[in-house]
């Protein structure tokens, strides 16, 4: 049974995509399955060195990830894919190649990425510093029918974490919930405590 | 963190009592063995809450954090059977069929913090920190988020009793009692200064195991243990104390007083009598065991048309709901009826053992009710209805001196409250309380 699949974070900079793959990563790396994430500021310093932010540039880097996805996710391995892929149609087109595909949107309004805007870039692009920035100065193209949004404005990141690993469980990409009941072990310690205690 | 802070919304403190009736609360604050908690309930509404159907934690507790009956949630007791092979299963938080209040709270970008609630292992991601009580057998998997378990390890930190030497080892238990209690207070102290919350839940545990071994101790003033029991007591009370301290300290009584509630799952009472429902139902002749000495109800034999589970429940082996079920679904009503009425007559020395028998329409409503058993039935004061089948006789005395009562908990708090509560309201009224 094919166990790999591609959760695709969309959103702007600054909306959560990284730090929800980074968590998600880690819950499924417990749930016992293989995970790689690609990180679009990670892979601009690799896969997609020298690329710029053209839009036919980053159409090509959007691609590549897409298609070291699809690599992963043949390969039983789950790919945790965090960019901003502006673009609907490079985003759909991967969905296409991969097949086994889950686009979560991160949702988060222009005033609180302004707020939050770590690194000052939002600052700067409104300034007119930054050519390109997407949401500011560049298009950005909301998902039609992604398969979870996520609103980080307004929620807890559990909350956001939670609606995704629900999702994932009701698509029976990741164990369910309702599996991840005892280990025999504790099935047996359970046990002998209700019968301490008379339950049983 | 990355997402959005309020700080001046409204919050919530849940200080949850396992297993202490309203009575003894009242009456250890009126005489002083409780002095924080009789200064408290002053500013308050101290009501009679009635518990799950059956009175136990697991469905009590899985009826608070849902809001919900147990015929939505899917939770019916510690136990459960596995409809083909009959072996007791034991459902864990996983199966719960309905959403937390936490969870809601969540979705609404508010954050909680809960230590050692019952009935929530292995623990799941919560917006917030999740802490599980009782069942939980392993710390491991009782955290959330993870990175929780090393601090919690630091302050020694234990989720219950060693309840296999309380049986003989009385002194000891009340000893293992009170460094259980200073843990909780050590954790309780470490989340409030690291965390950041919208709601907050403590649940202590220990009153419930004190109840169960030593209510006598509680209740007679001859007993021997009866001062020790109290010291106990005088604890909870400053914990409890301390929970109310830091909920108000640097804010108003007026914007926070009337979120700040404490509850119990159920009531106690002094147990007399165990009666074996199992033997009962056999020597009645609805059930019989393939085997000369069974150990749990997958040892039942074919044609068996009833069984029991912990705590009085009990259900008909109906064709097309159990592997081996025998009772056909036209005949259900006039078997259950049949079992009702004859129950219902049982009595002790001339007392009436049952005090109430509720079908399972009466006592459930949603989609899991199905799951339900079919009767569930509650003993009079003192008569602890239990689903063993190990024992052949009815009624036998036991090394437990307390039994749990339904409709006898305890719920305080300044939110206006139902009239007549029952313990699936409560998360409701929080809801409210914090605008969600």
């Amino acid at each position: 049974m094919a166990r790999g699949f591609t959760l695709w974070f969309t959103g702007l900079s600054g909306a959560g995509k990284s730090t929800l793959a980074s968590q998600l990563c880690d819950v499924l790396l417990e749930r016992g399955m293989k995970v790689e994430v690609l990180d679009g500021d990670v892979v601009r310093q690799n896969l997609s060195k020298g690329l710029g932010f053209s839009k036919e540039d980053r159409d090509t880097n959007i691609r590549r990830i897409g298609f070291v996805c699809h690599l992963l996710t043949r390969n039983d391995v789950v790919a945790v894919a965090a960019a901003i892929s502006p673009y609907r149609s490079i985003r759909d087109e991967n969905r296409k190649l991969i097949g086994r595909f889950v686009e979560v949107y991160c949702k988060c309004d222009l005033d609180t990425l302004k707020q939050r805007d770590p690194k000052g870039l939002y600052e700067k692009a409104l300034r007119g510093e930054l050519p390109n920035f997407t949401g500011v100065s560049d298009p950005y193209e909301a998902p039609a029918n992604p398969e979870v949004t996520v609103d980080t404005a307004a929620e807890e990141e559990a909350a956001s974490l939670g609606k995704i690993l629900q999702k994932l469980e009701e698509m029976g990409y990741v164990p369910a919930a309702d599996e991840r009941g005892y280990t025999d072990g504790e099935e047996d310690a359970i046990k002998e405590r209700l019968r301490e205690l008379g339950y049983i | 963190m990355l997402f959005r802070r309020d700080h001046h919304r409204k919050r919530a403190y849940v200080l949850g009592l396992d297993g202490v009736p309203v009575g003894l609360l009242r009456r250890l604050a009126a005489e002083g063995a409780m002095p924080r908690v009789a200064e408290i309930l002053g500013t308050g509404n101290l009501k009679q809450m009635r518990a799950s159907l059956p009175p136990v934690s697991s469905v009590s507790w899985s009826s608070f954090m849902t809001g919900a009956n147990p015929g939505e949630h899917g939770i019916f007791g510690f136990t459960d059977v596995d409809p083909q092979s009959y072996r007791l299963r034991f459902p864990a938080f996983g199966e719960l069929a309905v959403p937390t209040f936490w969870d809601r709270l969540g979705e609404a970008g508010r954050r909680c913090c809960i230590i050692n609630q019952p009935a929530t292992y292995p623990a799941r991601p919560v917006a917030g920190i999740l802490i599980s009580g009782f069942v939980a057998p392993d710390l491991t998997r009782s955290v959330y988020p993870a990175d929780l378990l090393r601090p919690l390890e630091r302050i020694s930190y234990r989720v219950d009793v060693d309840t296999v030497k309380a049986r003989d080892e009385l002194d000891r238990l009340l000893d293992d009692l009170d460094a259980l209690l200073e843990t909780r207070l050590r954790a309780m102290d470490y989340l409030w200064k690291q965390e950041a919350w919208d709601y907050f839940e403590v649940v202590l545990t220990g009153t419930d195991r004190l109840h169960h071994f030593l209510w006598n101790a509680v209740e007679r003033q001859d007993d021997p243990r009866h001062a020790r029991a109290m010291r106990y007591y005088r604890a909870v009370d400053a914990v409890i104390g301390e929970a109310w301290d830091q909920f108000h300290h640097g804010r108003s009584a007026d914007s926070e007083g009337d979120g700040f509630l404490i509850l119990s799952d159920h009531g106690f009472t002094t147990l007399r009598q165990e009666v074996r429902l199992n033997a009962w139902l056999r020597e009645h002749g609805y059930l019989s065991y393939r085997s000369a000495e069974p150990t749990s109800v997958a040892d039942i034999a074919p044609g068996s048309q009833a069984f029991a589970l912990d705590p009085g429940r009990i259900y008909i082996n109906l064709q097309g709901r159990f592997g081996s079920g025998c009772v056909k679904p036209e005949e259900l009503a006039e078997l259950r009826t049949e079992i009702a009425s004859q129950l219902s007559q049982l009595a002790f020395r001339g007392e009436p053992v049952v005090a109430h028998i509720f079908t399972n329409a009466e006592a459930y409503r949603g989609p899991r009710s199905p799951s339900g058993p079919d009767l569930v039935v509650l003993g009079t004061n003192g008569f602890d209805l239990k689903g063993t089948t190990r024992a052949n006789e009815v009624f036998a005395s036991t090394h437990f001196q307390g039994m749990h009562t339904w409709d006898d908990a305890l719920v305080w708090c300044a939110l206006p409250i139902a009239e007549n509560p029952e313990i699936s309201d409560l998360a409701h009224v929080i809801l409210d309380h914090l605008g969600v």
